[in-house]
């Protein structure tokens, strides 16, 4: 999904993605794993009971969703775009699918868009069958100032 | 997080002290936006059960949220959440929601979701649905 070839001149890089997990405490705590395959870079969740939200079902939480979209997607960023700083997210927009159950998660990501200041991508996650996502998201990051944004090449209104 | 007892409205208010695990940046030391998100869910849910036709006990689950993140949040802060229900049918819920700095009262981010109720609620029927949110403090 996120092809290894991207526009911009920069190779993939995941030691700058897992430096970029082990510098949010936040993914840390939700267990956010790192891996290459085939079809680029997954993240990877193991299932555990504080991070379900209904737990008659029982079911992940609706936000623990949303969170480890937010993370594939900026991750998947800092990946193919190969960046030492981190982007900011400024909106996303989650569509939850099925219910996320008490299993691994895995997720992905692929940049629709990747401009000088802003990148726009789609993430998707999903935990037995990659054919049956449990949601999907919409994600736009603000990239961090390089020296070419920063030189005043762009004229910001 | 916790509910904002002393709040008078309109919907529901939590609010959620800052804490080193919900860092997204161990050198800014902000809030994860998706911390943030999670909380924005959680409480519009709860905003849901506290709407006057709300039948105790039906499930829910959320279709889609939209976050606007405006402004990265420091974790000294605490942050506070309000959900407002803005239509009920039994069927699907639509919830508006802010967090804003609770001392400061910057605008931190908006968002937007739809819950469907009313759903599954796992193999044992004859107990009541848990709440939609769990909590993650």
């Amino acid at each position: 999904m996120n092809k290894p070839v991207q526009a911009g001149g920069s190779l993939p890089s995941l030691a700058l993605a897992q430096q970029q997990l082990i510098k949010m405490p936040y993914a840390a705590f939700l267990g956010v794993s790192l891996r290459v395959g085939p079809d680029g870079l997954e993240t990877s969740t193991r299932s555990r009971a504080d991070l379900i939200g209904n737990t008659n079902l029982p079911a992940l939480h609706g936000g623990v969703i949303g969170s480890l979209l937010d993370i594939t997607g900026m991750l998947t960023l800092v990946f193919l775009k190969a960046l030492d700083q981190s982007p900011r997210l400024i909106d996303m927009d989650i569509d939850y699918l099925r219910s996320g159950q008490a299993q691994p998660t895995h997720g992905r990501a692929e940049i629709v868009r990747g401009g000088r200041r802003m990148a726009n991508l789609r993430a998707v996650l999903w935990q037995d069958d990659p054919e049956r996502p449990i949601a999907i998201g919409r994600l736009q990051f603000l990239l961090p100032k390089t020296e070419a944004t920063r030189g005043g090449l762009e004229v910001s209104r | 997080m916790v509910l904002d007892e002393a709040d008078t409205g309109p919907g529901v208010a939590v609010l959620l002290p800052g804490a080193a695990r919900l860092s997204g940046d161990d050198q800014d030391e902000v809030f994860h936006t998706g911390v943030i998100l999670a909380t924005l869910d959680n409480t519009a849910g709860w905003c849901i059960r506290d709407h006057p036709d709300y039948v105790e006990g039906t499930s829910m689950a959320t279709l889609d949220l939209r976050v606007d993140f405006v402004t990265p949040a420091s974790l000294r802060e605490t942050l506070r959440v309000r959900a407002v229900c803005e239509g009920f049918d039994g069927d699907i819920a639509f919830v508006r929601a802010t967090a804003e700095t609770l001392n400061t009262k910057v605008l931190i981010a908006t968002g937007q979701a739809t819950f469907m109720l009313g759903t599954p609620s796992g193999p044992n029927l004859a107990t009541p649905a848990n709440p939609v949110g769990g909590s993650l403090e």
